[in-house]
């Protein structure tokens, strides 16, 4: 059942625009950055990459979201589907795992980056190994988060802007990191730490675990969500 | 068989549907008839759990096709891969698409995309998902809206083989009293979410007499 939902909903996302104007728009943004970066570095280093892309990731990534629920509840699709008790987990589980595909196709073209930098400089193997490993669980994280703010409402706008604040919200937790008692607790949440270490080559199974638990917990309550409609 | 017993939902202050009471046997077509906003999809809705009663309870006995007034499909898929992807999330198997694509009359639309289907040919293809798999109850909400006149006499023949040929039990709403004498066995009339008569389907005349006196007396009350 999961298969049957993940192929549906890559088909109906890719005869859509908005994975080609997103991955487009990425790339676009991604490179003027990284060359930018590159050119105050003056040295040919793979490391600024990560961030830049985890960031404009956070941005994009409500985008290829926003439509997997909220569509479906809007248009009636959803309804067909659980009156014929179909439950929410597969559903849940098979539209994360299209949009994180998704997700990954829309970036995998940033290893053309690595492969033009090759041509300058012997950028290490793990930095880069490392850090698309933290790009791919950074975006499982993002497409759940926006998955669940899918399943919370029937608007696919307002389901890219809850799904690009609750991103946001992890991204800049660290931000509080000076506050006496919550700043160590804060900096645990910050998806942009993670992705920092990932990012300089280390990766360490803590992070690996957050991430995971932040996809686990954000598609159990999109679950809970979804079957809650007929609560409303 | 399809059972609703003292059915109330109430949208914020006001209530859609109130005290609602009613069975559909197996081989049976009920007609669900009621004025616009009386409480007839919100009825429906009820008995498919899309929405939870604020009093009473619903049952639908094994498996149910449904039918919604304003039926979508996913603009991106061809019907046959429309229908392939529901047979699979009701669990039956895909062997069952090509005798619901013949069923319901949408088998030279096969290889079409949902985007370019009529409003008539999409409420047929919402009719062959609903036949997948040969559900034991049938909640069909205005079924023929949209449909060409002929599309209506073949839509009527299968409804009613359905409940005669497949012994399901058939719940369908409709707007219009002709398609309630032709096709159902009982009818179920809801007038401000209030089911004020329930009674065997009799001729036309004779129901459109019966309608128009309960409205009208509901109107005044």
């Amino acid at each position: 059942m999961t298969r049957a939902v993940v192929r549906k909903d890559l088909t109906v996302l890719w005869a859509s625009p908005i994975p080609y104007v997103v991955g487009a728009l990425f790339h676009l943004a991604l490179g003027l950055l990284y060359v930018d970066q590159l050119e105050v570095r003056r040295q040919a280093v793979v490391q600024p990459l990560f961030p830049l892309a985890g960031f404009l990731l956070l941005v994009m990534a409500p985008l290829l979201t926003m439509r997997s629920f909220a569509e479906e509840a809007r248009t009636g699709t959803l309804d067909v589907l659980q009156a014929a008790r179909v439950r929410a987990a597969p559903m849940v589980l098979g539209k994360w795992l299209a949009a994180w595909m998704t997700g990954l196709a829309v970036f995998a073209p940033a290893l053309l980056f690595v492969l033009l930098l090759s041509w300058w400089g012997e950028p290490d193997a793990g930095p880069v190994i490392a850090g698309f490993a933290g790009l791919a669980l950074f975006t499982a994280t993002l497409t759940g988060l926006g998955v669940l703010a899918s399943s919370l409402s029937s608007s696919q706008p307002v389901a890219a802007i809850v799904a690009l604040f609750l991103s946001l919200l992890f991204w800049f937790a660290d931000v509080a990191d000076q506050a006496p008692q919550a700043g160590s607790l804060l900096l645990r949440f910050s998806l942009r730490e993670r992705l920092r270490s990932f990012a300089s080559g280390v990766v360490d199974t803590s992070d690996v675990a957050w991430f995971v638990l932040l996809v686990v917990a954000t598609l159990a309550l999109a679950a809970q969500a979804v079957e809650g409609r007929r609560l409303r | 068989m399809i059972r609703a017993s003292g059915l109330t939902r109430r949208f914020g202050g006001r209530e859609a549907v109130r005290d609602v009471t009613f069975a559909v046997e197996p081989g049976e077509v009920v007609g669900f008839l009621g004025p616009n906003g009386a409480g007839k999809s919100t009825t429906m809705r009820l008995l498919l759990d899309l929405l939870r009663p604020h009093g009473g309870d619903a049952a639908v006995d094994g498996s149910v096709g449904y039918l919604p007034e304003q039926f979508a499909a996913y603009d991106a898929l061809g019907v046959r891969s429309y229908l392939h992807f529901m047979a699979r999330m009701k669990g039956v198997g895909t062997d069952d698409v090509p005798r619901v694509l013949e069923a319901a009359g949408v088998a030279d639309l096969a290889r079409r995309p949902v985007a370019r289907l009529s409003k008539g040919q999409r409420q047929r293809v919402g009719m062959a998902q609903a036949l997948l798999g040969r559900p034991a109850a049938y909640v069909l909400d205005e079924p023929t809206q949209g449909l060409d006149p002929k599309q209506v006499v073949d839509t009527r023949r299968l409804i009613r083989s359905l409940a005669t040929d497949d012994g399901a039990a058939v719940l369908l709403s409709t707007h219009l009293l002709a398609e309630v004498a032709a096709m159902c066995d009982r009818v179920v009339v809801i007038v401000r979410g209030r089911i004020v008569a329930e009674d065997r389907t009799t001729d036309l005349p004779d129901l459109e007499a019966k309608f128009l006196r309960l409205v009208g007396e509901s109107e005044l009350a």
